[in-house]
């Protein structure tokens, strides 16, 4: 087992090398740089940087030098802990990301449990009584929540809950807490404020998890030993949840790692929407302006987020099912 | 600068300033308890001997209150950097009017123009209580303006005939700017419009910068540091440095979702009853990744007065919900000639083209095929001005029978015109050039909203219907600003403002350099003096030995004479073609929140609403 958890590590080294060359060339694909982007939105808004100036910037930002140079200006700096340096925000990357990188990963994680927590009883009670009135009215919402894209639905939530109920639907606070010290109605003002992405970054994957499930446990109940416990006389309830539940639950697990990415791109837009201050706002925002070195390591780390999510998946399935263990 | 004005003004603000002095000034309640517990010297020692008065719009205000607004991030320092707009000299609120004291608060011109002599308040302080002398000139101009590390070439308003202007330091209150030949921008362009605080956001002009602060981080004076430590210490973004400003910034750091600013207590302005400004304790901007976002929490009331990023579309919610949240809506105009316009390329490459586009006749056709009632009402809830492209009623140079100038419907003149011109309309219905060859132009634009983006469709819908087959082609603003600064568009669309002094940056008038899209080519030319760029025509000649005039000229009537005549052979020309100009701004403006006029004119040369003495609003609770 730990042979196996060296070998995955080490595997993911050269993988990181090559995704930050990828990265880093991706980046750089649209035509111009952080400088002419920044004439540009500058104008638009009715300001205005003569050709002189922008020739300075782009000295002072090292972007006149070769792609080399600035790839490698970029890469030396991660054994210290420097991601380089944001041209926008002027202040080293990490210090942009630290703080935001938490509210990612809380949303994505609350977003991943509460999906497991719908998908997996309403999975089961779906396959065991299929056909019924409720696996009907849960596939349709389940298909619903498939077919509604998460933009859509924080756009609704925004504007019902403004226009509707009247309360604020955006950022983590309402405007009048935002400089309240801590005390129980600001943590209940901000779980306000967190249900709703969670819920909606959820719904997307709940739907697929509830499809997967349903399928898995079916196939099993379908399955021989299952019918020879039936026939045994185990009571169903053991039948199910010792027996094939435990068999059912192994492709959840491989899914989780597969729907970590789309949690890390549902937190990008559903944050963008809401003004969560997730790196999604952040990443957007590098792209467009072309801030190289801030979108190049917010793209890694969520590359590193993904490898790790997979090996973390892996590890569970080979802890949960004896077959993957003993292969090794 | 007319002398008796400068005169009467001038004692009027000393006589004031004496009658103050008299009956002492008073401060805001936050102030006052620092100053009893001996955190901060009263307000006499702070306020300059001679403070500027602010001109109320309404009443004499209360102190206190946060001021609510919304912003789009670091790029959009505008949202707050208007608001403390603080330059040497004021451009008037009201743009007729001749420049207005500042922080200079007289100024005298002797020499034919060749000198201008500044005498700044005395006794300004800083945020942090330092004096503010001649020195933090003379620091901007030597170790910023003229350190090519950090600005390449000075600003051309600076430079005359090829030469830095010189500086001559007569005491810590008196400096005197020496040109090589009159110079006609010096007072606008210079002391106006580029005259504040270095950088201002990401436009990296100024007039002045905190010397005694920014020395320990200038390369120059301390071999410890590098140009990107200045950099970081000198942008405005940096809450220890100070400031000049009625606010400053607080709070703000990497990642930040919003800024706070609270009140400059060396701030050098007061009230006709000697109050200290400004009124309010502080502002407050939340960051907004989404314009409906923004929008949506300016409906539900969460923003005191902005107009900024309000879009017009949503101006039926803000009716429906203003009285339930407490706001009103005013809506005032933009300074914009045409809120979208057209700039058919006079220098393109192709030559069969551009001798098309260079003919007068041929762009007033395009022009009376439009109807802009139509676009009015389509994309712009009647709300806009169906106009020519020129400067709107409250500029200096405004005369009104060019207002309408080939601005009519008229279809049948623009056939009649078209025909004329040799460019023969074919059995399908579109004409040829005069050659006989396919004549299709082919419009481009960014992806703008979906109002401007109708607009754009109707006007290319009514060339074709006058048999001028035209296709439109839109891309993202990265893409699209390379390919029209570059001469490369055949019929460039943008929203151009500058429509109250378009001298100060006259890129729409004529080319006056990259960014000027009727010829792109001929603005290289001028503005590298004939190195970059194709030469122009005769008629563009004209108009560009008439500005290079303009510039010596330092007579305000003799200016604004040579200004007219520019805008005048603009528009006769149709040089550039607009439709729908002075679209409103929606402003939203808290019940409670006052000294906000009813209209006003919004221009970013005038740092609109910063004319408005941000400083001097208040609420009234």
């Amino acid at each position: 087992m730990i042979a196996y958890i060296v070998k995955r590590i080490l595997g993911m080294i050269p993988t990181l090398i090559i995704i930050s060359i990828i990265t880093f060339i991706i980046i750089q694909l649209p035509p111009g740089d952080f400088v002419t982007t920044a004439q540009a939105e500058i104008a638009a808004s009715g300001g205005g940087m003569d050709a002189s100036a922008v020739e300075a910037m782009r000295i002072r930002y090292g972007l006149d030098q070769p792609m080399l140079v600035q790839y490698w200006r970029w890469v030396s700096g991660f054994p210290r802990g420097d991601f380089g340096y944001s041209l926008e925000w002027s202040a080293p990357v990490w210090d942009i990301i630290a703080g935001r990188l938490g509210w990612t990963l809380l949303l994505s994680g609350l977003a991943l449990v509460f999906m497991w927590l719908v998908s997996i009883p309403i999975g089961i009670h779906s396959a065991r009584n299929q056909y019924s009135l409720g696996d009907n009215v849960f596939s349709f919402l389940g298909f619903l929540g498939l077919s509604v894209p998460d933009f859509m639905l924080s756009l609704m939530w925004l504007v019902f809950a403004t226009m509707t109920l009247g309360i604020s639907a955006s950022g983590l606070y309402s405007p009048q807490m935002v400089d309240a010290s801590w005390s129980l109605a600001k943590f209940l003002n901000l779980l306000n404020h967190l249900w709703p992405p969670v819920v909606i970054m959820g719904v997307v994957g709940t739907a697929e998890l509830i499809r997967i499930m349903r399928g898995n446990l079916l196939d099993i109940l379908n399955q021989q030993y299952v019918t020879t416990a039936r026939s045994k006389g185990l009571v169903e309830k053991v039948v199910v949840r010792k027996y094939a539940v435990r068999m059912a639950i192994n492709p959840m697990i491989s899914v989780l790692g597969m729907q970590i990415p789309k949690m890390i791109s549902s937190s990008i837009i559903v944050g963008f929407v809401l003004s969560i201050p997730t790196v999604g706002p952040i990443f957007l925002r590098s792209l467009i302006t072309q801030d190289m070195y801030l979108a190049g390591t917010i793209l890694l780390l969520m590359t590193v987020m993904l490898l790790i999510g997979n090996f973390l998946a892996d590890i569970a399935l080979a802890w949960v099912d004896p077959r993957i263990r003993f292969e090794q | 600068m007319k002398r008796s004005v400068l005169i009467l003004t001038l004692s009027l603000v000393f006589v004031i300033g004496i009658s103050f002095a008299a009956l002492g000034y008073q401060e805001a309640p936050q102030l006052a308890e620092l100053v009893q517990a001996g955190k901060l010297p009263p307000v006499e020692e702070r306020l300059p001997e001679e403070p500027l008065v602010v001109e109320l719009i309404e009443d004499i205000g209360k102190y206190g209150g946060t001021w609510r607004r919304g912003f789009t991030g670091i790029k959009d320092y505008h949202a707050f950097g208007r608001h403390v707009y603080e330059p040497m000299l004021r451009w008037p609120r009201d743009p007729r009017d001749p420049v207005q004291p500042g922080l200079a608060k007289e100024w005298e011109w002797s020499d034919e123009g060749k000198t201008l002599t500044l005498y700044l308040r005395k006794g300004l302080k800083w945020s942090d209580g330092y004096p503010f002398t001649t020195k933090d000139i003379t620091f901007w101009w030597y170790d910023i303006e003229l350190n090519t590390k950090i600005t390449p070439a000075p600003h051309a308003e600076w430079v005359i005939d090829g030469e830095p202007m010189e500086l001559e330091v007569v005491d810590d209150y008196t400096i005197k700017l020496k040109f090589a030949k009159p110079n006609g921008l010096a007072e606008t362009v210079g002391l106006a419009f580029h005259g504040n605080q270095w950088p201002l956001g990401f436009e990296r002009f100024g007039f002045f910068a905190p010397r005694h602060y920014l020395e320990q981080y200038h390369p120059t004076y301390n071999n410890a540091v590098d140009y990107s430590v200045f950099e970081e210490k000198v942008f405005d973004y940096n809450t220890e440095r100070p400031v000049m400003t009625a606010w400053k910034i607080s709070e703000w750091g990497p990642g930040a979702t919003r800024l706070v600013a609270k009140r400059n207590p060396y701030y050098w302005k007061v009230d006709s009853a000697g109050n200290q400004l400004p009124y309010i304790d502080e502002l407050v901007l939340t960051l907004f990744e989404e314009i409906e976002a923004l929008n949506l929490r300016a409906i539900e009331g969460g923003f005191d007065f902005q107009f900024r990023r309000i879009s017009l579309s949503n101006y039926p919610a803000f009716q429906l919900n203003k009285d339930r949240y407490d706001y009103r809506i005013l809506l005032w105009p933009d300074a914009v000639p045409s809120k979208l316009c057209y700039f058919f390329n006079q220098s393109i490459e192709d030559d069969g083209l551009r001798n098309i586009f260079q003919n007068p006749k041929f762009r007033q056709a395009m022009s009376v095929a439009i109807d802009r009632e139509q676009i009015n009402e389509v994309s712009y809830l009647g709300l806009g001005v169906p106009r020519t492209f020129t400067v709107v009623p409250d500029s200096p140079y405004f005369e009104p029978d060019i207002e309408q100038l080939y601005a009519q419907y008229d279809p049948a003149l623009a056939n009649q015109l078209l025909d004329e011109i040799g460019l023969k309309k074919g059995s399908d219905g579109f004409r040829t050039r005069p050659d006989g060859s396919r004549l299709e132009v082919t419009v481009e634009g960014m992806d703008w909203d979906k109002a401007t983006l109708d607009e754009m469709e109707l006007v290319v819908a009514a060339w074709n219907d006058v048999g001028v087959r035209a296709s439109m082609k839109t891309m993202s603003r990265e893409i699209y600003w390379i390919r029209a600064t570059s001469n490369e568009i055949q019929v460039a669309t943008w929203t151009e403002s500058r429509a109250i002094d378009p001298m100060v940056d006259p890129i729409w008038v004529f080319p006056f350099d990259e960014r000027s899209w009727m010829a792109p080519a001929y603005g290289s030319w001028y503005k590298s003096e004939g190195k970059l760029g194709k030469e122009p025509p005769a008629y563009f000649k004209e108009m560009m030995a008439l500005y290079d005039q303009y510039k010596v000229t330092v007579a305000p009537d003799k200016q604004k004479e040579i200004a007219k005549k520019l805008i005048r052979t603009h528009a006769e020309n149709v040089f550039v073609i607009g439709t729908v100009g002075m679209t409103p701004n929606v402003v939203v403006v808290n019940n409670d929140f006052r000294n906000v006029p009813e209209t006003f004119t919004t221009d970013w040369i005038y740092m609109a609403p910063g004319t408005l003495d941000p400083c001097h609003f208040y609420f009234d609770r």
